[in-house]
């Protein structure tokens, strides 16, 4: 029923990505002015199935704005860090600006860039936790920057990213774990799909993302809470600190995966996916460790600029 | 229908702003162009349809492979190189060397495309007459 409802969504609502870029980790684009795109991404991971909706507008020369905000369809025990570059990884709703600071075309078909990008973000959604009860939602802000060299033939990204969240009002400290994403990409255009303009143009990426993960953690443990909350596995939380918060041991981690991904783009749809398989991935206290990572997106572009 | 001088008023005064709205014809017919940084297909599609919605433009062609612009334009458009050349930065890219076949006029010793204001210098030493007259000429 699920994979029918995401297949639905996918289908009814055309699309993610910036078109030019990898599925996971960070890339340079930036959508002309008065150039918008509206995309959806499903995305999982062992356990965790999120749908992450995303509209994205050309503002100015090298500055855009885009909206995205992914919702949980199935959750699991992981630590919650950001899913991809462009998408958060916890339900909330996300403003992010772009602004491409640097940019050269060395020749044909090349060009150096790199994005800064800067956002807040509210979370929409209960974030289940196994050891009690959600965290009380709070507000969260996040800055990346992503370098990078595209070509006909190969691209190279590097990025990275930070992710924190802070509290709406005084006195109550539960805090979302804060993260830090890091990513490598190289990308490959096989001559085979080397077609000249307008043709469909296929690109094959190997993404390598590293991810750490803070602890987070609970201004007071609520009354009564057994800290099972239908999961029974996690043992009780540790009693709070002298500024009355309790550091969630299980919470946070660290992680390295990589794998293949693709982004097929004709006319004006782009169609992303691709799988990252775990490296290395330490989650703290009884988190179930994660083996495997998907992304699936559509993009549906609004190119027209400006008159 | 009856002709009455307030009809004639108003014919001989809408034609009076006609042509004191119609620019003088600038004859920018034909330019290809070279961009770099064009590697996607999305890309040339983005600039293609940028382009697109500019006056005067009557069809844009696009090769990713040459990184080549061909833009052909209607007659009597006010088109200006110097604006074509933002359109295609804003849209992060960077115009390079153009082929353009305009209609102009020498004025001593450059090529003025007619009504917009730009001028080349061409290079062409027996050029130089006062009629109008249509020119293809490589920019730098």
């Amino acid at each position: 029923m699920k994979f029918l409802l995401c297949v639905f969504c996918l289908s009814a609502v055309p699309a993610w990505g910036d078109g030019e870029g990898p599925a996971f980790g960070y890339s340079t684009a930036i959508l002309g002015p008065g150039n918008t795109s509206v995309g959806t991404t499903l995305m999982w991971r062992s356990g965790v199935t999120m749908f992450g909706p995303q509209l994205t507008y050309g503002l100015m020369e090298n500055l855009q704005i885009s909206v995205s905000a992914p919702f949980h369809l199935d959750h699991g025990d992981h630590p919650t860090g950001r899913f991809t570059a462009m998408m958060p990884g916890d339900p909330q709703a996300e403003v992010l600006l772009g602004w491409r600071f640097f940019h050269k075309s060395p020749g044909i078909g090349t060009r150096n860039e790199a994005t800064l990008y800067a956002g807040v973000s509210a979370l929409t959604q209960d974030v289940p936790r196994a050891d009690g009860p959600p965290l009380r939602r709070q507000p969260g802000m996040y800055v990346a920057v992503a370098a990078g060299h595209v070509s006909r033939r190969y691209d190279v990204w590097v990025g990275a990213g930070y992710q924190r969240y802070g509290t709406w009002s005084r006195g109550i400290d539960d805090r979302q774990s804060s993260s830090l994403l890091t990513s490598f990409v190289v990308g490959w255009r096989p001559s085979f799909f080397d077609h000249d303009y307008p043709k469909p143009d296929v690109r094959f990426f190997w993404e390598t993302t590293g991810g750490l993960i803070g602890q987070a953690q609970r201004d007071v443990p609520p009354p009564g809470s057994p800290g099972g909350h239908d999961h029974g596995n996690a043992p009780p939380p540790p009693p709070p600190n002298s500024s009355g918060i309790v550091v969630l041991p299980n919470s946070g981690g660290t992680g390295l995966f990589s794998g293949p991904t693709f982004l097929c783009t004709y006319r004006s749809v782009a169609f992303q996916g691709g799988v990252l398989f775990a490296l290395w991935n330490q989650p703290n206290g009884v988190q179930p460790a994660e083996k495997v990572r998907a992304v699936a997106g559509v993009t549906y572009y609004f190119l027209r600029g400006r008159k | 229908m009856s002709l009455s001088w307030t009809n004639m008023f108003r014919g001989v005064a809408l034609a009076g702003l006609l042509f004191a709205v119609e620019p003088a014809h600038a004859e920018y017919l034909r330019i290809q162009l070279r961009v770099y940084g064009l590697d996607c297909e999305l890309c040339a599609r983005g600039v293609s349809a940028s382009i697109q919605r500019m006056a005067g433009v009557k069809s844009v062609d696009v090769s990713l492979k040459k990184g080549l612009l061909e833009i052909v334009l209607v007659r009597g458009n006010t088109f200006k190189m110097s604006d074509l050349r933002k359109r295609i930065r804003e849209n992060g890219f960077r115009s390079m060397e153009a082929t353009v076949t305009a209609v102009g006029e020498f004025k001593e010793s450059r090529f003025e495309v007619l009504g917009s204001g730009e001028s080349y210098d061409v290079g062409s030493p027996d050029s130089r007459a006062s009629a109008t007259v249509e020119l293809t000429f490589d920019v730098r």
